[in-house]
């Protein structure tokens, strides 16, 4: 196996309920250790947002996307994903070669983010909304209907 | 004569690339979006990022 190392950009998709449950800080620490006991070198791992999905993924609708710049060797990428897959947070994530790490990234590095920066909105809220309206529709069928029962 | 730069596509520019797709959600073809086979390869393969990380829908 070659030593070169090889600069890569990551981008991680983070489960928003375990965000909430354990914190930010402790899963993005969770995603570093597991990169760093692959050999992978994290300079740069922060939030990059937490948004809606344009699809489902399972379950879930939203996530927590944290980007990260690595320098790996070798296969340890590889190695990395397949536990990042396997166990934790991460339900997706994409590793891409770069051919180096930029200035304006290094100098972010690995930021702590305090528990009220970051909003996770509740993922049953939209379809909440979606039944009440269901639920406001169908009053108003049954409503429409009786009317007409009574004018015949 | 100043050679014209290439351009390049990053997946995470969800604004820039929805310029580049129709509203079903495809790549428009190189004859619509006016770039060289290149620039078109390079925005195919960040749309193809984007949507694996469900940033971009595969259909709308």
């Amino acid at each position: 196996m070659t030593d070169h190392k090889h600069y890569y950009q990551a981008m991680f998709l983070l489960d928003n309920q375990e965000v909430r449950q354990k914190g930010f800080n402790e899963v993005r620490d969770w995603v570093r250790r597991t990169l760093e006991k692959h050999a992978i070198s994290v300079p740069v791992l922060r939030l990059w947002g937490e948004r809606e999905m344009t699809y489902r993924v399972g379950t879930r609708g939203r996530a927590t996307y944290l980007l990260g710049w690595l320098e790996a060797a070798g296969n340890s990428i590889n190695e990395a994903k397949r536990e990042l897959y396997l166990v934790g947070p991460v339900f997706r994530c994409l590793f891409l070669e770069e051919a180096a790490i930029p200035e304006d990234e290094l100098a972010l590095g690995i930021p702590a983010i305090a528990d009220h920066e970051l909003v996770i909105p509740e993922e049953g809220a939209e379809t909440d909304d979606e039944s009440d309206d269901f639920s406001a529709r169908e009053e108003e069928k049954v409503a429409v209907g009786s009317e007409e029962e009574n004018d015949g | 004569m100043a050679k014209k730069e290439s351009r390049h596509f990053d997946f995470k520019d969800v604004e820039g690339l929805q310029v580049y797709m129709t509203s079903q959600g495809l790549l428009l073809p190189a004859k619509r979006s006016g770039l060289n086979a290149r620039e078109q390869r390079r925005l195919k393969r960040a749309i193809k990022q984007a949507r694996f990380l469900a940033l971009l829908p595969y259909t709308a």
